[in-house]
C-alpha cells in the first residue's frame, strides 16, 4: 500500500479508536494489526516487544478503571486493547515501511514541502550519531567527576551545540549535492498512488466504520 | 508560517527532537517505573500526569532558540514522531499527541505575539500545554471516566509536572545557552 495513504489510514484508525470506547471492535483491530505484522515474517523478538509495550500502561489504567474509579470492568478492558491498537498501528507503520519510502511518499504524493522531508530524513539518518554522542557528553562528563543525569540542564545545553553544529554541516552538505529549498526536484524513484491502493483505504475506512458501530 | 524556514532550521529542530527522543527512550523506566508503584493506590495513570513535563520540553526551547512562529509546534511535533518512527510506548497515537503538545506549546507564545521571552512566556506554555494535552487525555486515557477528586489531583500535579520541566528546566537550559551567546546568534 502506498506509504501517505497507509499512514493517513493508520491515523485514523487511532483517532477513531480514541473518541470511541467500543471493545469488540478494538479487539479486531488488534488482531488485523498483528495479523499484519505476523505476515510480514518480523522477528519473534520485535514482535514480543510490540505485544509487551502496552502493557504497563495499559494494565495501570485497567485496574484504575476497574477496581478503583468508576469500578467499570467493561471500559478497563477497552483501555487496554486500545492501546493494543495504538502500538501495533505504531509498529505496522515502522516495519512495513522504510523511513525513505515514508518521506519520499509524502513529498510526492502529500506535496509536504522536500526541505521538511528531506531535513527531517536527514535528521533521523543520523539517529546513531546523536545517541552515541549523548553518551559521550555523559561519559566526558563523567571523567571530570561530574554526573549529568537526564535533569541536568548542561546535558542538554552540550547537545544543543552540538545539534547546532551538525544542522550547520547537513545542511551544508545537502547543498552541495544539489539540494535546492523551493526548486522543483526530479525523482529517483516516483511513488505513485494507484487505484488500488485508494480502494483500499476506503474499504478499510467503511469496514472500520461498521466494525465501531456494529460491535460493542 | 512555516516558509521562514530554511534547511538548516528544520534539520535543527529535528534533531532537538531526536535528543529528546533518546533521553526520553532513558526516562521511560521513570514512567513504567512510578506506574507500577502507584496502581495499587489507584492512581496508576498518574504517572502519565507526573512525568508529562518531560515529554514536552523540546517545544517551548526550541521556541526560545529560534524565536519564529510555528517553531514550537514544528518541534514537539517532529519529535512525537520521531519517537513513533523509534518504536516507543504509544505507538501511533504518539503523533495525535504531538500534535495537540504542539499545539498547546505554541499557544503560549501566540498570546505573548512572539515579543516576550520570560517567565511570563513558560508559565503560559506550560499552562496551554497542561490544557491542551489534559483535554486528549480526556478521551485517549479514558480520563473521563476517573472520579472529579482524582481529576482535580491529576490536573494539579500535571501542571506542577509541566512547570518543572517545561518551564524550570527549560529556563536554566536557556540560561545557560545565553551565557554562551549561542540564542542571539541563531535568532537574528
Amino acid at each position: 500500500m502506498n506509504p501517505s495513504l497507509k499512514l493517513l489510514l493508520l491515523l485514523l484508525i487511532s483517532i477513531e479508536v480514541s473518541f470511541t470506547d467500543r471493545l469488540t471492535a478494538n479487539v479486531i483491530l488488534a488482531v488485523i494489526l498483528l495479523g499484519l505484522l505476523v505476515s510480514q515474517r518480523l522477528k519473534w523478538r520485535q514482535l514480543l516487544w510490540a505485544l509487551c509495550l502496552p502493557l504497563i500502561p495499559g494494565v495501570a489504567v485497567m485496574i484504575t478503571l476497574g477496581a478503583y474509579s468508576g469500578h467499570n470492568w467493561f471500559l478497563a478492558w477497552v483501555m487496554l486493547s486500545r492501546f493494543y491498537v495504538y502500538v501495533l498501528a505504531g509498529s505496522t507503520l515502522i516495519f512495513t515501511t522504510t523511513n525513505l519510502e515514508l518521506v519520499r511518499s509524502l513529498e510526492q504524493n502529500a506535496h509536504l514541502s522536500s526541505k521538511f522531508a528531506y531535513g527531517t530524513l536527514a535528521a533521523l539518518n543520523i539517529f546513531p550519531t546523536i545517541r552515541r554522542s549523548v553518551s559521550r557528553i555523559q561519559v566526558a562528563g563523567q571523567m571530570r567527576g561530574v554526573t549529568l543525569h537526564w535533569w541536568s540542564p548542561t546535558l542538554y545545553f552540550k547537545a544543543i551545540l552540538a545539534a547546532l553544529r551538525w544542522s550547520d554541516q547537513l545542511a551544508q552538505a545537502m547543498e552541495m549535492h544539489g539540494f535546492r529549498e523551493g526548486k522543483a526536484r526530479t525523482a529517483a524513484e516516483t511513488i505513485i498512488i494507484r487505484k488500488r491502493d485508494w480502494l483500499i483505504l476506503f474499504v478499510s475506512l467503511v469496514i472500520l466504520q461498521g466494525l465501531l458501530i456494529a460491535f460493542p | 508560517m512555516f516558509r521562514n524556514f530554511h534547511l538548516k532550521d528544520i534539520i535543527f529542530l529535528a534533531i532537538i527532537g531526536i535528543i529528546f527522543g533518546v533521553i526520553y527512550l532513558a526516562t521511560g523506566f521513570i514512567y513504567n517505573g512510578l506506574t507500577v508503584l502507584l496502581t495499587p493506590f489507584g492512581y496508576g495513570p498518574m504517572a502519565n500526569d507526573i512525568t508529562i513535563g518531560i515529554w514536552c520540553m523540546a517545544g517551548p526551547l526550541a521556541g526560545f532558540i529560534l524565536r519564529l512562529p510555528g517553531a514550537p509546534f514544528l518541534s514537539e511535533f517532529l519529535s512525537a514522531t520521531v519517537e513513533t518512527l523509534l518504536g516507543d510506548q504509544w505507538g501511533a497515537s504518539n503523533i495525535l499527541s504531538g500534535l495537540v503538545q504542539g499545539i498547546g506549546s505554541e499557544l503560549g507564545f501566540t498570546i505573548t505575539f512572539y515579543k516576550l521571552y520570560n517567565w511570563l512566556t513558560l508559565v503560559l506554555t506550560s499552562t496551554m500545554m497542561t490544557a491542551t494535552t489534559f483535554t486528549w487525555d480526556w478521551f485517549r486515557n479514558g480520563y473521563s471516566h476517573f472520579t472529579p477528586s482524582m481529576l482535580t489531583t491529576m490536573l494539579i500535579v500535571r501542571w506542577f509536572s509541566m512547570f518543572l520541566f517545561t518551564g524550570v528546566l527549560v529556563k536554566l537550559i536557556i540560561n545557560l545557552l545565553n551565557r554562551a551567546h549561542v540564542i542571539q546568534r541563531i535568532s537574528k
